[in-house]
């Protein structure tokens, strides 16, 4: 396995997440969407610290404290969600605009 | 004493702050502050008076001048003071002033007796005496441009005192602006004698001018700046229309804007600032021309006019007129001596004209007459003060007339101002005694019989007045070492001048004198010389001073063609392009834009993260190419 495999499954990973956030509606799956250009990045940062640098795992701890961080942002989301489903009775994004010019 | 000199305007001017504050509650304190302040201050001014000769030393001829000055604020290297300077142009005006502020105070009491507004009266008349005192006794030119349109809104509020009648409110802003007008140049010339020697102090820039500090052109530009403030103050032609409609006023007014304050003031300017006016020939013989110009048309304008009150400015007009031809002419001496004279003599010729308009409610000559029947002592004091003015010897007119047909005659084109003084000496004596004899002799006219003398308070400083008017000329004559006459007294650089007489232009004038008033015997009195006989042969030139040379419609069509036309065009300008274009542009550029661009703002979450996305790749796309 070489490093430029581990590169495609992060970049496929994270044109997916891209995708995900800009054609989904429903905000849980943005969430989501988000979620998973996140974790390529982490798989990013993992891949570069074994492939160049094996020994000092850098890449390994900043990937922990970013799913720590993911995971406070997901409680975070889902609050916000929540309330505007409660408002709004929809968790659909596109009628969530009341930002709108 | 003469440190305290400085309380001879205060004086009056704190009995203004106090008439104008606590005058309502304590209305019968008004008159006696007014006039109690006016008397301490004309008391004062003997003190003073006295003091400047015990420190001149004598038999210097030289002049002496009293110089007290404080520091008021520092900005840099300019220094601004307050301060005095006394000498004897400056007493011969304090006396003037005090002396016909007062008397003219004490003829107030009778003849606004009956005015709602009495205290407010009181209270201007003292605060437009006081500035003028202040002007009189300013070292320094800011100090005397400030004095200098205290006059000008004292005046304002004085002529404009019935400003329930229109033309009386007309008047007033007509008197304001027009001086206004002149007053411009009166403050760019004490600007630019500023920028030149960097101060505003007399006693400096007369060391300067002497010192050949300052160039040709800046002593004639100065000169030519400032006396344009003399011209509207002092209603020289062009800007002497304001004079006839000051008339307005109450009476008292009057007669203190024609003696003492107000029209003085440009005079005095010119006479203060003569070392000037001595550097600069160009600038003496404008002086000279303008005077003789407006004495001309104004004498003229006398001739004809038929309200007494407005003969009376014209004659005013043309006395001015004859200060500045002597100004001119080199001689502040015959100038001051005029000035005096006139003051007095012109005070009681208003002060008789109000006592007349209110004792026979009339004021066009034409319907009166006989006068004297009714009017016996207001008959002998205007007697006196008119062939003062007229130039009768001994009266105190002649001395002065005859000072300033002499000065005249030794100045630049001698031959033809002389002839100009003495064609206006003619004049002045003709409508003086038309004035007198249609007014006071002939028959008594219907509507007049009830015509009665008026109250001691308006007689008693007409006869003062009419006094020191008609025994001034005894002030030419040297009596001691101290006093070896006026001419003596008011010292100006060469012009030391004793009084002497030239028989002959004395005996032409008198002779002209005598004539004037004969040829107005003819006319008003025995009617062998019919007056309509003579306008019929000159009915155009008639009809030309009838219409004041119609300058008046001549400012009149400048102001509807000229400047309301340029006031409408920039007024165009103004709302077309930096209104509508200049202010309102900008906010409707970002109106529209606004309304454009907020199409952007969808609310839609997609379309904000697309936006982030198609960005990112932009700028990742514009660093690879960089690469």
């Amino acid at each position: 396995m070489e490093l430029y495999h581990v590169e495609l499954l992060s970049a496929a990973l994270f044109a997916l997440g891209v995708y995900g956030v800009l054609a989904r509606r429903n905000a849980v799956m943005v969430l989501m969407a988000v979620e998973l250009m996140l974790n390529a990045v982490t798989i990013n940062a993992v891949a570069y610290a074994a492939f160049l640098d094996p020994g000092r795992l850098v890449g390994q701890v900043i990937t922990v404290f970013v799913i720590t961080v993911a995971a406070a942002e997901v409680g975070l989301a889902m609050a916000i969600i929540l309330r505007l489903y409660r408002v709004r009775a929809t968790a659909n994004v596109d009628e969530a605009d009341s930002m709108r010019g | 004493m003469m440190e305290w000199a400085w309380l001879i305007p205060s004086l009056p001017a704190m009995a203004f702050a106090f008439m104008a504050t606590l005058g309502r509650r304590m209305p019968n304190w008004t008159a006696v502050a007014a006039t109690g302040s006016m008397g301490v201050s004309f008391a004062l001014f003997f003190f003073v008076f006295a003091d400047w000769f015990g420190a001149k030393s004598f038999p210097d001829p030289g002049t002496y001048t009293f110089i007290y000055s404080i520091d008021w604020l520092r900005a840099g290297d300019a220094v601004l003071t307050w301060g005095m300077w006394i000498d004897p142009i400056t007493l011969v005006m304090l006396g003037l002033v005090t002396a016909a502020a007062l008397g003219i105070q004490v003829y107030s009491w009778g003849y606004m007796a009956h005015e709602p507004r009495f205290t407010w009266f009181f209270a201007v008349h003292s605060l437009f005496a006081a500035s003028m005192l202040a002007l009189v006794m300013a070292d320094n030119l800011l100090l005397l441009y400030i004095a200098w349109e205290l006059v000008g809104i004292c005046s304002y509020l004085l002529i404009g005192f019935f400003y329930d009648r229109r033309s009386a409110a007309e008047a007033a802003k007509k008197a304001f602006i027009t001086t206004r007008v002149g007053d411009v140049g009166l403050l760019i010339g004490i600007l630019l004698l500023f920028a030149q020697t960097g101060t505003f102090e007399l006693s400096a820039i007369f060391a300067a001018l002497e010192g050949g500090e300052l160039s040709d052109a800046v002593v004639t530009g100065a000169a030519i700046l400032m006396l344009m403030g003399a011209i509207g103050k002092s209603a020289q032609f062009p800007l002497h229309v304001w004079l006839p409609d000051a008339m307005e006023g109450p009476t008292p007014v009057s007669a203190l804007v024609h003696s003492a304050t107000m029209v003085v003031a440009g005079v005095y300017l010119v006479a203060r600032l003569f070392p000037f006016f001595e550097a600069s020939e160009s600038a003496a013989l404008l002086v000279m021309s303008l005077g003789a110009v407006t004495a001309l048309g104004a004498a003229a304008m006398a001739l004809v006019m038929t309200d007494i009150k407005r003969v009376l400015a014209y004659s005013t007009l043309t006395d001015l007129g004859f200060m500045m031809l002597a100004l001119g002419a080199g001689s502040v001496t015959a100038g001051m001596f005029h000035l005096l004279l006139h003051g007095f003599a012109k005070a009681v010729l208003f002060l008789g004209a109000g006592s007349i308009s209110h004792g026979s409610g009339q004021t066009d000559i034409r319907q009166m007459g006989g006068l004297r029947l009714r009017m016996p002592l207001t008959a002998v004091a205007f007697g006196v003060a008119a062939l003062s003015l007229g130039g009768i010897p001994p009266f105190g007119g002649f001395f002065s007339k005859d000072e300033v047909t002499l000065a005249v005659f030794h100045g630049q084109f001698g031959w033809f101002f002389l002839g100009v003084a003495l064609t206006v000496g003619f004049m002045k004596a003709l409508y003086m005694g038309r004035v007198y004899f249609s007014v006071f002799l002939g028959r008594l006219k219907p509507g007049n019989e009830h015509a009665h003398e008026s109250g001691w308070a308006m007689l008693l400083p007409m006869f003062a007045f009419a006094l020191l008017g008609g025994l001034g000329g005894l002030l030419a004559f040297g009596y001691t070492d101290g006093y070896q006459g006026f001419g003596y007294f008011v010292f100006a650089g060469d012009h030391q001048e004793a009084f002497h007489l030239n028989w002959w232009i004395a005996a032409a004038s008198t002779v002209l004198a005598v004539a004037g008033f004969g040829v107005a015997w003819m006319a008003y009195v025995t009617g062998s010389l019919s007056t309509e006989t003579v306008i019929a042969k000159v009915r155009p030139v008639h009809a030309l001073v009838v219409n004041k040379f119609y300058v008046d419609e001549a400012y009149q069509w400048a102001i509807d063609r000229v400047v309301l036309t340029l006031g409408n065009l920039i007024a165009f300008i103004d709302r077309a392009f930096v209104n509508d274009v200049g202010v309102n542009g900008p906010g409707v550029v970002t109106a529209l834009s606004g309304a454009v661009m907020r199409k952007v703002q969808t609310g839609k979450l997609y379309n904000y993260a697309l936006g982030m996305v198609l960005g990112f790749l932009a700028v990742a796309v514009a660093w690879w190419m960089a690469q």
